[in-house]
């Protein structure tokens, strides 16, 4: 089991890194935004999945992550992607600290109104404060250098499919290394009991609000990264990120993926980027036919696309009893 | 002073269509358990009617002192897509709220670009209405008409809804329902009937309350996405599921709102969510919720 | 004597006006089993939450070990050795049995914070899981979704997971309710065995069951109104017929009783 998780996570890389040729300039294109996203959505989905807390508000991390790039490459002029990476981390647990003090002390509906607020609190700052976050104009973020080399030979696209899109894709599977420690370790196995029984939890010496706290902590620096990772493809961090809609667009891709898995979010990264694009080119008004791929999901498959196989086997042995059945089978 | 008695009365006004709004939210989350993200989306749909509803009375002739009533009807019409609505989210009564919140979500994406099919992303007024009623003038303040005409019906509308729920054997069944979803049903109440109700009424004040703006500001797609944000504020303020909340935090909102603009503008929503924080550090339940079990 | 591991002294908690509990005085020494009866509304889940920390007493006080636990909580509770098993079963349902029992055995050693090291690596905690899990039978369902157990393996999974604390003393609240009546001997039999094995120094019952109390139980505490009616070793207690007819209801009650 284990090993078949490790090969199977070995394949997807490999298959990854092996992508941007046969894809073409346009597909791999395409594909950045999956790393970035990924990532937000393994910080996401700790507090999603493993905590049982549905954040509307995760969008403002990604948005910090952003802005965070955007002030290391271009008002500090520090071009070394490294960095950009730690103070987008930093940023994120630095906006973390105070609102998940906060959020930490609430579970279910009114979690998610409170992360609401807090991430349109942040849009405010920085739609508003024009001066510092350049407002509805947000701030450019420049092309940054990876590991001290900095490609100049590269125009901005061969530079992005290649070296970058690498670059990301290693990231994405040692923060996803990371983040498979993270839910294996004890920490997490009491992040997923105060999921289940926070009453039974604390008995059985679960801190609670502290455990909520640190994945708070920790789901925001992922969102963070993710945001930086996102915007050197742009170019841009604009308060657009940290919209609301945003947030909710990062759990409907989570749960597209199918957040009972660690793999969910990646897949739902993946998904989600090809499902939009395809929308966009059959016609202007794709978000009502997002509308309703979400709806039917939450409706029909919740479990999302990881848990697609299983509901599928469940109906049709359902199916095969029925068949078998001479009389209609008392319901379970 | 002038200037003082300016912003409050544009306070009030903003104040008076966050209650309509909020109160829909609250019938609902009380009674359903349910938080409609959506609530917005009735508001910018109510917003939209009252245009075309409002273009086409006064292209036909009808009197810009008849649009008062003509609105609130235009409002009322999006409750129309109470039942079908609640029809859809009733398949996820039982299931794990952040499920439901998603399903308003949906919702909310859907809505977005149907009204976009209808209407088209320019901003759309109701012409000539505002200018009509006029103003009054108060000392050296001038105050729309209209702004006071609306405060007058959120109040009639607030009025109106506490009777119904305290004095009518419905308004009586809808309580007890949102006291014991189960109880009631063992009493015999058709709790389905009740929720299709509450969700329509709830939808129709939505409606109203954005038909009721038009006059004096154009509608504009953003505007269902950007109103749960207040929404939700006054909700949180007041408590959630409690109509004087509604009330409460939607006076303290509105007005928190007008005097950040009067005062330093970058501070308008900032404003708000810092009283949010507040009373989420004082009264975690809010002003007049009940404490979480 | 050696000195109690668990004891108040004139304990009162009132609601408002509403005296919930009054004056409440014992004491629980190691080898102990005391059972705590009482008609509902005697006050039995005030003292129990008021034991085991969840409650702060209006007056008095309230030690465990030494120290003072005045609504101290039920995680500090559980980190200083008492553990509480709760009248409805309270299991995580996506946990597998295994899972459910290492929550608490990573708490008592102190490790439940640690958030780089491997559960699946741990050796220790397997041995500790499987050794838990063995005592209460639990051994061929370690790997199954705590929501797929029956009834009563639920039960014994929430017990389990509370004996993974290594408790000083440990809290049963109706330990046998909803289990069919020819089982109770059985699970009662199956605690106080885990409990020797587990090294748990006192035991804590909270019981309807008569026969039970009569059978497991050192010593019977009887509440009534809020007040200890009688403090007494078991077969003093049920040799008083005028108190076993107050508290537990064996005969007949002459007046109407609510």
């Amino acid at each position: 089991m284990r090993g078949g998780a490790l090969l199977a996570a070995l394949a997807a890389v490999a298959a990854l890194a092996a992508a941007p040729p046969l894809l073409g300039e346009y597909r791999t294109t395409l594909l950045l935004p999956v790393f970035g996203y990924g990532v937000a959505l393994l910080g996401l989905n700790l507090l999603f999945g493993y905590g049982g807390l549905v954040s509307f508000g995760h969008a403002m991390f990604v948005a910090a992550g952003a802005y965070a790039a955007a002030v290391v490459t271009g008002v500090w002029r520090i071009e070394s992607f490294e960095a950009v990476l730690l103070a987008a981390a930093a940023a994120g647990l630095a906006l973390a600290l105070p609102v998940g003090a906060l959020c930490a002390r609430y579970t279910k509906i009114f979690f998610g109104m409170l992360t609401l607020a807090f991430g349109m609190l942040f849009h405010s700052f920085l739609f508003k404060f024009y001066g510092l976050t350049g407002g509805d104009q947000g701030m450019r973020v420049r092309r940054p250098t990876l590991l001290g080399l900095e490609f100049e030979e590269l125009d901005k696209t061969a530079f992005l499919v290649g070296p970058y899109y690498w670059y990301c894709l290693a990231v994405a599977a040692l923060l996803a290394l990371l983040m498979w420690r993270i839910v294996r370790s004890p920490f997490g196995l009491a992040l997923r009991a105060q999921r289940d029984n926070p009453r039974k939890a604390e008995y059985l010496g679960v801190e609670v609000r502290r455990t909520r706290f640190v994945a708070f902590l920790v789901s925001a620096a992922f969102g963070a990264v993710g945001g930086a990772m996102l915007a050197v493809p742009t170019g841009l961090a604009d308060p657009e990120l940290a919209y609301w809609t945003h947030s909710g667009t990062l759990v409907f891709m989570t749960l597209l993926g199918g957040f009972a898995h660690f793999a969910g979010p990646l897949l739902g990264a993946l998904a989600y980027v090809l499902l939009q694009d395809w929308l966009m080119s059959l016609t202007p008004y794709w978000r009502l036919l997002l509308g309703a791929v979400l709806a039917l999901i939450v409706l029909a498959c919740p479990q999302g696309l990881m848990g697609l196989p299983a509901l599928l086997r469940a109906r049709l042995a359902a199916r095969r009893r029925r068949a078998a059945a001479p009389h209609p089978a008392p319901a379970e | 002073m002038a200037a003082l008695i300016e912003v409050l009365a544009a306070g009030l006004f903003h104040a008076a269509v966050l209650f309509l709004v909020a109160a829909g939210l609250q019938l609902v989350f009380g009674v359903q358990r349910i938080l409609n993200l959506a609530c917005g989306s009735f508001y910018a749909l109510g917003a939209y009617l009252g245009v075309t509803a409002g273009g086409l009375a006064l292209g036909a002739g009808l009197s810009p002192l008849l649009a008062l009533p003509l609105l609130v009807l235009a409002g009322a019409a999006v409750a129309a897509l109470g039942p079908p609505v609640e029809r859809l989210l009733r398949l996820v009564y039982d299931r794990d709220e952040s499920f439901q919140l998603l399903l308003t979500f949906a919702l909310v994406l859907m809505f977005q670009d149907l009204i976009r099919m209808g209407w088209g992303s320019q901003p759309q007024q109701v012409e000539g209405v505002y200018l009509a009623y006029g103003q009054v003038q108060l000392g050296a303040a001038r105050i729309p008409v209209w702004n006071l005409l609306v405060l007058a019906a959120a109040i009639a509308i607030a009025g109106g809804l506490g009777l119904f729920l305290q004095r009518t054997d419905f308004g009586r069944i809808l309580r007890a329902t949102a006291e014991n979803r189960r109880m009631a049903a063992s009493l015999g109440v058709d709790t389905g009937r009740v929720y299709a109700a509450v969700f329509t009424l709830g939808t129709a004040l939505g409606g109203i309350g954005g038909a009721l703006v038009v006059p004096a500001a154009a509608a504009v797609p953003e505007k269902a996405v950007e109103l749960v944000v207040e929404a939700f504020a006054v909700v949180v303020i007041g408590g959630l599921g409690s109509m004087p909340g509604a009330l409460a935090g939607a006076a303290i909102v509105g007005l928190l709102r007008a005097g950040a603009l009067l005062v330093w503008p970058e501070l308008e929503l900032l404003a708000v969510y810092a009283v949010v924080v507040a009373v989420l550090l004082l009264r975690p339940a809010g002003l007049f919720g009940r404490p979480a079990a | 004597m050696s000195p109690p591991l668990l004891e108040t002294y004139r304990v009162g908690r009132r609601y408002g006006d509403f005296v919930a509990l009054r004056d409440v005085t014992l004491r629980v020494h190691p080898g102990e089993t005391v059972a705590i009866v009482g008609p509902n509304g005697a006050g039995k889940t005030t003292l129990v939450n008021v034991l085991t920390g969840l409650l702060r007493p209006s007056e008095g006080w309230v030690r465990f070990l030494g120290s003072d636990i005045a609504g101290a909580g039920p995680v500090r509770l559980a980190q200083l050795g008492m553990a509480r098993a709760f009248q409805l079963v309270q299991v995580f349902p996506e946990l597998t049995a295994a899972e459910t029992i290492a929550v608490g055995a990573l708490a008592q050693a102190g490790r439940g914070r640690r958030m780089l090291a491997s559960l699946g690596a741990d050796r220790a905690l397997r041995a500790r899981v499987e050794e838990v899990a063995a005592v209460f039978g639990l051994g061929p369902v370690l790997h199954r979704p705590a929501r797929e157990l029956s009834q009563g393996q639920k039960k014994l999974l929430d017990v389990a997971s509370a004996f993974a604390l290594r408790p000083t003393v440990i809290l049963l609240d109706e330990p046998t309710s909803g289990v069919a009546t020819a089982d109770k001997h059985g699970i009662m039999a199956t605690l106080t065995e885990a409990a020797r094995r587990a090294g748990v120094q006192a035991l804590l019952l909270v019981e309807h069951d008569i026969d039970l109390v009569e059978t497991y139980a050192t010593r019977v505490v009887g509440l009534r109104g809020g007040e200890v009616l009688a403090d007494l070793p078991v077969r003093a207690f049920f040799a008083d017929e005028e108190v076993t007819a107050a508290l537990v209801g064996r005969r007949p009650a002459r007046g109407a009783q609510g």
